[in-house]
C-alpha cells in the first residue's frame, strides 16, 4: 500500500544499532510531558478567574464538541490511517441533518437520522480505504469537498433552523453542575476505550495500525476493520455535530470548521502514536482538555484569541516531534 | 482505438496528455461551434486557474514523486497571502518575504523529516497547524486589504490576450522544473529516490538532501502561489484559501504521479492542472452554481484517488468478490 496506510513514509528503515536507543529516548520525553503538564496545571490554578463557573463551564463545552470528535479520530489516528481531514465537514453536514429531521419527523427521528447519516457517509470512506486500498488522506481530503459541496447545494441560505416549538431544551440542561454535552463526551469515550481494550475488534485495529502486512497474514480481514473504524468515527462525530444542532438550534457547514485539525492535535498531544498501533481514547481525553486550558489560560490572560491556533499548531509539531523513532545515528 | 486504449493503461507519460486533449475535445463538442463555450474566456479562465493550482501542485507533485506528502502547501499558502499583503508596499519585498519564508520553513520541515526520521505526513501536518496559526496571528483574524492597488491592477492585465503575469510565472517555472527533473541528474535521483529509497543510498544519491531540497521547493511554490494570488485579489485571509490542496492533489495524481512515489514528470503535472482548468473553466461557462466544481473536483479527487496505485483494476474485482462472500 502507498503513503498512509502504512502509517508513515519514513526515511530509509536503515539497521539501528541498538534496540535500546528508542526507550532511552523515550524516557525524558515521558519526564517532558509530566513537567508540561504541571506547569500547566501550576499557570492555570494561579491565572484568576480560571476556576470559575463560567470559565469552567466554557471548558467544559468546547471540550465536548471537539472531544466526540476526538475519539472518532483516535480510532483512526490507530488503525494506521493517520487522520480523516472529512470529519469537521461531516460535524457540520451532521447538525444540518438533524435540524433537517427534527422539523421532518420529530426529535427522535432526528437523533437517529444524524446518527445514521454520519456513519454510513463515513464507513463509505472506510470502505474505499479498507477494500479498493485507497490512500487515507487523498480520500478524507476529497470526501470533505463533496460534503461540502452537496452541503452547499442543499442548503442555499447557509444556516438552516429548527421549527419553533420543538423541545429538547433538556439536552441543554446540566446534571450536577456538568453540562449534558460533557457527560456525552464521557460517555463517547467510554464506548471507544471499551472498543479499544475488550473487544476483538479492537485488538485489530491496533495490529492493523502496528502492522497493516502482518495483520493480513495472520488472516483478519483488514477491510472490515478499517470500515468498522470509520463507522464508529463517523459516529462519534455525528454525536458532535448534533450537540452543536441543539445548543444553537440552528445547523451549519462552518460549525464544524477546523474541528478535523483540533482533533487530530488533541489525538497526538494526547501522545497517541501518529504512526498508528497504538494510543487511546483516554489519552486523547487528557490531549483536548489540555488544549481546551490552554486556549482559557490565553484567552484569561489577555491573549487575542487568534493566539490559540497557532500555540496549539506549535504544540502539535513538538509532540509529532518527540515521536520520533530515536536520535539518528 | 486499441492504441489509444493502451497509451491510457500503459504509458504514464502520454496519459496525462491524452486525458487533457480528451478534455479540451468534450469541450469543444458540448460547445458545437456556437462559440459559448469554446471562448478565449474559457482559455483565460484555464489559465488563471493553472496560475493559482499549477505552483502547489508541482511542489506536492515532486514530494509524491519521492514518496512522501507535503499537506502543508494549505498553511503556506494562507500564511504567504497574508505576509506578502502586509509587507508588500513595494510587491516585490512583499514577494521576497513571502517565497523567503516558505522556502525556509520547507527546509525546516525536510530538515526534521530527515534528521528525526519522521512521516512527512505528521511532520507536514504540525507545519501546517503552525502556518494557519501564524497566518491567523499576523492578519488578526481578518480580511487585510492589500494597498497597493497598482499592482492588483497590473496582475489583472492580459498579456497577449490570455496570459498574466501569474500564469506567466507558473508556466516559466514549469519549463524550468521541467528542464532540470528531465535533464539533470536531479531528475533521475527524484525518480530512484521515490522507487527504491534504501537502493538509491546505496547508488550513491544523496537522499537526504534530496528530501529537504525538494520540500523547500515546495514550500516556496505553496508561498510563490499565495502571495500572487492574494496580490491580484488584492486581499489576504487567513481561512479563505485553503480549498487548493483538492484540485492541487487531483492534478498531481492526474499528471501521472503515484502516491508510490517514483513517477511522475513536471510536464505531465501541469497536463494535470490544465485538465481541471479547463473542466473548472467548462463548468463556468455553462453556467452551473460554484457547488458543482467543488463537488466536481472531489469526484476527480477520489476517483484518481482509487486509480491509483498498483493494479487498480485487479483490487476492484477483489472488491467485488469480497463484497459477495456472505461471511
Amino acid at each position: 500500500m502507498s503513503i498512509g496506510s502504512t502509517g508513515s513514509v519514513l526515511v530509509p528503515s536503515m539497521p539501528r544499532p541498538a534496540a535500546a536507543a528508542p526507550a532511552a529516548w523515550r524516557r525524558p520525553v515521558g519526564l517532558v510531558r509530566l513537567a508540561v503538564l504541571a506547569a500547566l496545571a501550576v499557570l492555570a490554578l494561579t491565572t484568576p478567574g480560571f476556576l470559575s463557573e463560567p470559565s469552567m463551564l466554557a471548558l467544559m463545552t468546547t471540550v465536548s464538541f471537539i472531544g466526540c470528535v476526538a475519539v472518532g479520530m483516535t480510532l483512526i489516528t490507530i488503525s494506521g490511517n493517520i487522520m480523516s481531514f472529512s470529519l469537521g465537514a461531516l460535524v457540520g453536514a451532521t447538525a444540518m441533518i438533524f435540524i433537517v429531521a427534527v422539523n421532518f419527523g420529530g426529535v427522535v427521528f432526528g437523533f437517529v437520522a444524524a446518527l445514521a447519516f454520519g456513519a454510513l457517509v463515513n464507513a463509505a470512506q472506510g470502505l474505499v480505504i479498507g477494500l479498493v486500498r485507497a490512500n487515507p488522506i487523498i480520500v478524507s481530503i476529497a470526501a470533505t469537498a463533496l460534503i461540502t459541496g452537496v452541503a452547499e447545494a442543499f442548503a442555499e441560505h447557509g444556516t438552516i433552523y429548527v421549527a419553533a416549538g420543538t423541545s429538547y431544551g433538556i439536552f441543554r440542561g446540566k446534571v450536577a453542575g456538568v453540562p449534558i454535552e460533557f457527560l456525552v463526551l464521557l460517555g463517547a469515550a467510554a464506548v471507544g476505550q471499551f472498543i479499544l481494550v475488550c473487544t476483538h475488534f479492537g485488538r485489530n485495529i491496533y495490529m492493523l495500525g502496528a502492522s497493516f502486512a502482518a495483520a493480513e497474514i495472520v488472516g483478519i480481514r483488514t477491510w472490515r476493520t478499517v470500515t468498522g473504524v470509520y463507522l464508529w468515527a463517523g459516529l462519534f462525530a455525528a454525536f458532535a455535530g448534533v450537540l452543536l444542532a441543539v445548543r444553537y438550534d440552528a445547523a451549519s457547514m462552518t460549525y464544524g470548521a477546523g474541528y478535523e485539525y483540533d482533533a487530530v492535535a488533541a489525538v497526538l498531544v494526547g501522545g497517541t502514536a501518529i504512526k498508528g498501533g497504538e494510543g487511546s481514547v483516554t489519552r486523547t481525553l487528557v490531549g483536548a482538555i489540555v488544549i481546551a486550558m490552554v486556549q482559557v489560560v490565553l484567552l484569561l490572560q489577555g491573549f487575542r484569541p487568534e493566539w490559540q491556533y497557532l500555540i496549539a499548531g506549535l504544540i502539535v509539531l513538538a509532540m509529532v516531534m518527540l515521536q520520533s523513532p530515536g536520535v539518528r545515528e | 482505438m486499441r492504441r489509444l486504449g493502451s497509451i491510457l493503461s500503459n504509458d504514464s507519460h502520454a496519459r496525462p496528455f491524452v486525458i487533457l486533449i480528451g478534455c479540451v475535445a468534450l469541450l469543444a463538442i458540448a460547445d458545437w461551434g456556437r462559440g459559448e463555450v469554446f471562448t478565449i474566456a474559457t482559455a483565460v479562465t484555464t489559465l488563471e486557474t493553472f496560475g493559482t493550482i499549477g505552483l502547489v501542485a508541482l511542489g506536492l507533485g515532486l514530494t509524491m514523486m519521492i514518496r512522501e506528502f507535503d499537506i502543508s502547501v494549505v498553511g503556506m499558502f494562507s500564511m504567504a497571502g497574508c505576509i506578502a499583503v502586509l509587507t508588500g508596499h513595494n510587491p516585490w519585498i512583499g514577494l521576497a518575504c513571502a517565497t523567503g519564508i516558505g522556502l525556509a520553513a520547507g527546509l525546516v520541515q525536510g530538515l526534521i523529516i530527515v534528521r528525526l526520521r519522521l512521516g512527512s505526513i505528521g511532520v507536514t501536518l504540525g507545519g501546517l497547524l503552525v502556518f494557519a496559526g501564524v497566518a491567523y496571528v499576523v492578519s488578526e483574524n481578518r480580511t487585510i486589504a492589500y494597498d497597493n492597488i497598482q499592482v492588483a491592477l497590473a496582475m489583472g492585465n492580459r498579456i497577449a490576450g490570455v496570459f498574466s503575469i501569474r500564469s506567466l510565472t507558473a508556466i516559466a517555472i514549469f519549463i524550468l522544473a521541467a528542464l532540470v527533473i528531465g535533464m539533470t541528474r536531479i531528475g533521475r535521483d527524484v525518480i530512484a529516490t521515490g522507487n527504491d529509497r534504501r537502493g538509491a543510498m546505496t547508488a550513491g544519491v544523496n537522499v537526504h538532501a534530496l528530501i529537504v531540497g525538494i520540500f523547500g521547493f515546495s514550500g516556496m511554490m505553496a508561498a510563490l502561489s499565495g502571495a500572487l494570488l492574494s496580490f491580484s485579489l488584492a486581499s489576504a485571509s487567513p481561512s479563505g484559501l485553503s480549498d487548493v490542496i483538492v484540485p492541487a492533489a487531483a492534478a498531481a495524481i492526474l499528471g501521472g504521479v503515484s502516491l508510490a512515489g517514483g513517477t511522475g514528470r513536471p510536464l505531465g503535472i501541469a497536463a494535470g492542472v490544465l485538465t481541471l482548468g479547463v473542466i473548472h473553466a467548462g463548468l463556468n461557462a455553462i453556467g452551473v452554481p460554484p457547488y458543482v466544481d467543488e463537488v466536481t473536483m472531489g469526484a476527480i479527487l477520489l476517483l484518481v484517488g482509487i486509480a491509483d496505485g498498483p493494479y487498480p483494476l485487479r483490487r476492484l474485482r477483489q472488491t467485488a468478490r469480497a463484497l459477495k462472500q456472505p461471511t
